[in-house]
């Protein structure tokens, strides 16, 4: 898949859609869908190596653990499988793979319903000229 | 800006009531500011250092006097590449004598002379890679230095480095001449001190490389006994394990044929797409240790392995230390072969999470851990230990001449650094990969244990950094999904599968 790196949203989906609007689609999606859990997956604003999903919402079997979840969103974006990638909830990295769709949307779940995962890869490191003197930016 | 101003500037803020903190010293028994300021002016650093420069160029038949000019040009150059490259000139160090100090899974409380020299025999015994210049040049390239821009990767040749002292050398073994670097950096402080230039215990190249380290050369300032007296005081000396330290130390050497000098490990991440220049991250250095370890011969019975996704898979682990024993050495055969594992990890977004500073304290105090790679944000850094809120680290960004460790005899003292250096956690950027090493088998299940306990006794969050699982990866079905949803990656989800009719009721999820 060639990297979507144009930015199809400038905003986050969050700041997209009014807290209501975003209530009313779980509701509804829930009632259709009771067994599945509503997951928007968008990328760190500062990543720099990562592509752009195609996609940001997702609807993900209760049952799923992270490791397959993180697989799927792997194959989606075809990386390599030694390539950094990581999901973060509210800045805390899900890295334990075990865990079910459910226990992470049980404890982490948004307001409106959704649960929110941001995906980021690391940090690259080199030291640059306006760093002297301790100064970081 | 005058070469001058900048020695000024380091003195100034080198000279610190740290050092008595330190040494648990009153402060009026540290040697005057303007003093300091006085000598490192007069005889500082960077004349010597123009000693070594042109020793070097002399060899390469380029040069053969230095004259007073380009002692001041090597002179200025030195200072601007050190300020240039994120050299912290202004840290002062400040150890508090009463909180625990931990240094790779030890821990010190430094309120008397043993504590602090046994701390600092540790780390000074640690090796200290940093940027070399006027090495020769990276294949397909034309850098001869990786100044401002190989950080991760000497980082990552630290790690290596504490994991290889780990694998050959006795365990709890000191550099001898540890201890005796710092004296003669106590010597050069001493006002009666003889001139750099003669020779203190017969090593002249002690001063020169020595005399490069503007920040080590203030540490002088706390420390204490003569050459003499570290010699007698030394433990008992091993000459088949300095020898061993000196070899670790040349496998590091910048030399295409070294088996982890800057130019494999560049060649190495070419397959990860990275190239001589380019700016590295922790997960892209690991995958390149690994390669660079499998890749030497000098360490058959030694692997590397990566975890992926946070997950270390105890199967997985334990099949490639099986994996064909050949070339067995003196004493890593009967279990299979040691083992390096590296974790990559992201502990937050932008900054660290702090919710996993104790975690990452706990990691610190194990024994089998040796050490992170990280830094703070674009700065990379080797953490090593902690004191309350702060981070212990090794820096590689100080600019040093290369070393030829082809020749025998080549001087270790540039590949120590003896001044300890904090910084906060709240500094710390998230991405990092974590190191342990064990020995054999046992030794790995039991690394298993302590890594999991510290994982998770200390968050009251579920979330831990990452997680040992039992068996192998591909048993957790990521290869069947990796194998069985082919299409996922087209922009329409597969029209085959029934449930997409109802994508209009669904809006635009994705269904998986």
């Amino acid at each position: 898949m060639p990297p979507l790196d144009k930015c199809p949203h400038a905003k986050p989906f969050k700041q997209r859609k009014s807290l209501a609007t975003r209530m009313e689609e779980v509701a509804g999606i829930r009632a259709k869908f009771p067994t599945k859990i509503p997951v928007i997956v968008e990328r760190y604003p500062k990543e720099k190596y990562l592509p752009l999903l195609d996609k940001t919402k997702f609807l993900v079997p209760q049952e799923l653990t992270m490791t397959q979840f993180i697989t799927i969103i792997r194959n989606r974006m075809s990386l390599m499988p030694s390539q950094a990638f990581y999901l973060l909830v509210n800045n805390t990295s899900l890295a334990s793979m075990s865990q079910i769709m459910t226990e992470v949307y049980r404890d982490h779940k948004d307001e409106d319903g959704f649960l929110y995962m941001t995906y980021a890869s690391q940090e690259m490191f080199g030291s640059i000229v306006a760093n002297f003197f301790n100064i970081d930016f | 800006m005058h070469p001058a101003v900048s020695c000024d500037r380091r003195t100034m803020n080198s000279v610190s009531p740290s050092s008595a903190q330190y040494r648990g010293m009153a402060p009026d028994e540290v040697l005057p500011a303007d003093y300091s300021k006085k000598h490192l002016i007069g005889q500082s650093p960077s004349p010597r250092d123009v000693k070594s420069h042109f020793a070097h160029l002399t060899e390469a038949g380029r040069s053969s006097e230095p004259d007073e000019v380009d002692k001041i040009k090597a002179k200025f150059m030195s200072a601007w590449n050190n300020v240039k490259y994120g050299w912290t000139v202004k840290t002062k160090t400040n150890f508090n004598k009463t909180s625990p100090l931990t240094l790779l899974g030890r821990t010190y409380i430094l309120d008397n002379e043993d504590a602090i020299d046994q701390f600092r025999k540790n780390f000074i015994s640690l090796i200290w890679l940093t940027y070399r210049r006027e090495f020769q040049p990276l294949e397909g390239s034309v850098w001869t230095t990786d100044c401002g821009w190989g950080c991760m990767l000497r980082s990552g040749q630290m790690l290596l480095a504490q994991g290889l002292l780990a694998h050959l050398l006795p365990s709890g073994w000191t550099w001898p001449d540890a201890l005796q670097l710092t004296d003669v950096e106590m010597e050069a402080l001493k006002p009666q001190s003889p001139s750099p230039s003669s020779p203190v215990l017969g090593v002249p190249h002690i001063f020169t490389l020595h005399s490069s380290r503007d920040q080590s050369r203030l540490d002088g300032v706390r420390l204490h006994g003569s050459p003499l007296h570290a010699r007698s005081r030394g433990q008992s000396w091993d000459p088949e394990a300095d020898h061993m330290h000196r070899r670790v130390i040349a496998w590091f050497g910048d030399h295409p044929n070294a088996p982890f000098s800057v130019h494999k490990l560049v060649e190495y991440g070419k397959s990860s797409g990275k190239k001589a220049g380019d700016w590295y991250g922790p997960s892209i250095v690991a995958h390149i240790i690994r390669k660079a370890v499998s890749q030497a011969s000098e360490l058959s019975n030694l692997v590397v392995y990566v975890a992926q996704d946070c997950t270390v898979y105890k199967g997985d682990v334990e099949r490639l230390c099986e994996s064909n024993t050949t070339g067995s050495s003196y004493k890593h055969s009967a279990d299979g072969k040691s083992v390096i594992i590296l974790v990559p990890v992201r502990l937050g977004g932008e900054m660290l999470n702090p919710i996993y500073k104790e975690c990452v304290k706990d990691i610190l105090r194990l024994d089998c851990c040796i050490g992170i790679i990280g830094g703070r944000p674009k700065h990379s850094l080797y953490f090593i230990g902690f004191q309350d809120d702060h981070l212990l680290y090794l820096d590689p960004h100080y600019c040093q001449a290369v070393v030829d460790i082809t020749k025998n005899n080549f001087p270790l003292e540039s590949f120590h650094c003896s001044s300890p250096r904090k910084v906060s956690f709240s500094r710390m950027d998230p991405s990092c990969t974590i190191g342990f090493y064990a020995k054999d088998k046992k030794d790995f299940e039991s690394l298993c244990a302590k890594v999991t306990t510290a994982l998770t006794s200390c968050s009251k969050e579920k979330y831990p950094i990452f997680t040992f699982a039992e068996g192998y990866g591909q048993d957790y079905g990521v290869d069947d999904l990796c194998t069985s949803s082919p299409d996922q990656a087209s922009v329409a989800p597969a029209p085959s599968r029934p449930r997409m009719a109802k994508r209009a009721s669904a809006d635009d999820f994705v269904f998986l």
